[in-house]
């Protein structure tokens, strides 16, 4: 807590709207990055910047242990899961495809900004019930819940993510069980449906280009 | 074939503009509402804010149509502009719930608009971990002492975990059949 108090005799009013503000400028702009910018793999690692200013954010509010979490698990774990697919997927096509039309984009553009006014009006008129005592710590206050009040939802949860594990390996590894299939039928002259999928696929992208 | 594509695609950027219009007058009328709600109560000289909210809307607009700026980065200063001005007067809590708005919007425009796959997961990404701003937001400054926020934030990083995984499983399974990750031709169900 040293540092901390050092850091409130050099910068005047409240530590934590400096730290709020500071975090959020980091946050808001890598976020439109993460859509704009135009080498995707690039966005995919502007992607940890968001997530690490949340993260921040998270611990500025007191909650260490989400903190943490939101570091390894997305900053660390979905980011690479993001950018592991964009290389098993082929990001050159990006520049061949064109931006979306520009009313498109200017309807998707009205109907976000459209979102957040009324998001913001709905916050903004309602008097929060605001309470002013000391948070308790995070780690013993989580556990306690997680085993006694939601231990029925923390079960479902690692159910869920079992069979989200199951099933992702299941899609990735699809490829593989077709081709063993497909030789056979190969020999016996017959066609199947991902090779009609395919060549259905290319004509309909050659007669376009 | 080129041509039906093309008036196709008009009419659905047509279809899109005119719903974000009406949006946008629902909007206006429900701000109007507000706004005479603030009249009768309380005089408008206390409501700055909104005023310079909408002043920086027309100065982004005027500097993208007229003033040939890059749209981006008019776009990313007029973001951070019309944040500041609206929470620099507010509690804390509405602060961050502004944030997870704004972040929210963002992830929202990009799920619509962007046409890598990979991008619109994420903009997935991005909504949920502003909802899970919300959720600890919440929990510092309404519940303190049980933190129930926080443990829905918990739940929503596993589920967001498990659905990046497969999401990501199926966009790889899709680019195994089709040989392209680009939105608008995974037609696979229409023939």
């Amino acid at each position: 807590m040293e540092h901390l108090d050092l850091l409130r005799a050099w910068i005047p009013g409240r530590l934590d709207d400096f730290l709020f503000y500071l975090l959020a400028v980091m946050a808001i702009p890598m976020a439109l990055g993460v859509l704009f910018d135009r080498t995707i793999i690039r966005s995919g690692f502007l992607l940890i910047g968001v997530f690490g200013s949340i993260c921040g954010l998270f611990l500025v509010l007191q909650a260490q242990f989400l903190a943490l979490a939101q570091l390894m698990i997305y900053a660390v774990g979905i980011t690479l899961v993001v950018v592991i697919a964009l290389m098993l997927t082929n990001p050159k096509l990006e520049k061949e495809a064109q931006p979306g039309t520009a009313h498109q984009q200017l309807g998707s553009f009205l109907v976000a900004g459209a979102l957040f006014f009324t998001i913001y009006c709905a916050l903004r008129s309602e008097s929060w019930p605001l309470s002013s005592e000391a948070v308790s710590p995070d780690v013993q206050t989580i556990g306690m819940a997680l085993t006694t009040t939601y231990a029925l939802p923390f079960e479902f949860a690692s159910v869920l993510l079992l069979a989200a594990l199951v099933g992702a390996i299941m899609l990735a590894k699809a490829e593989r069980a077709i081709s063993d299939k497909e030789e056979p039928s190969k020999e016996a002259g017959e066609q199947n449906q991902p090779a009609t999928l395919f060549e259905r696929d290319t004509t309909v992208s050659s007669t376009r280009r | 074939m080129i041509d039906r594509g093309e008036k196709k695609g008009q009419f659905l950027g047509a279809v899109s503009v005119s719903y974000g219009l009406i949006a946008l007058i629902i909007v206006v009328l429900f701000a109007s509402g507000l706004f005479t709600q603030m009249m009768e109560s309380i005089n408008l000289k206390g409501y700055p804010d909104i005023y310079a909210f909408v002043a920086i809307l027309f100065l982004g607009t005027f500097a993208i149509l007229f003033a040939r700026g890059e749209p981006v980065a008019v776009m990313a200063i007029g973001t951070i502009a019309s944040f500041f001005v609206l929470t620099v007067g507010q509690e804390p809590l509405v602060r961050y719930l502004t944030l997870a708005a704004v972040l929210f919007s963002i992830g929202m425009y990009g799920m619509v608009v962007s046409r890598n796959a990979v991008r619109v997961l994420m903009s997935i990404e991005l909504m949920l971990n502003a909802v899970n701003l919300n959720l600890v937001a919440f929990a510092r400054y309404i519940d303190p002492i049980h933190l129930r926020g926080q443990v829905f934030a918990v739940f929503i990083l596993t589920v967001a975990a498990a659905e990046a995984a497969v999401g990501l499983a199926i966009v790889l399974a899709i680019y195994r059949n089709t040989a392209t990750v680009d939105m608008e031709r995974f037609k696979l169900l229409k023939w």
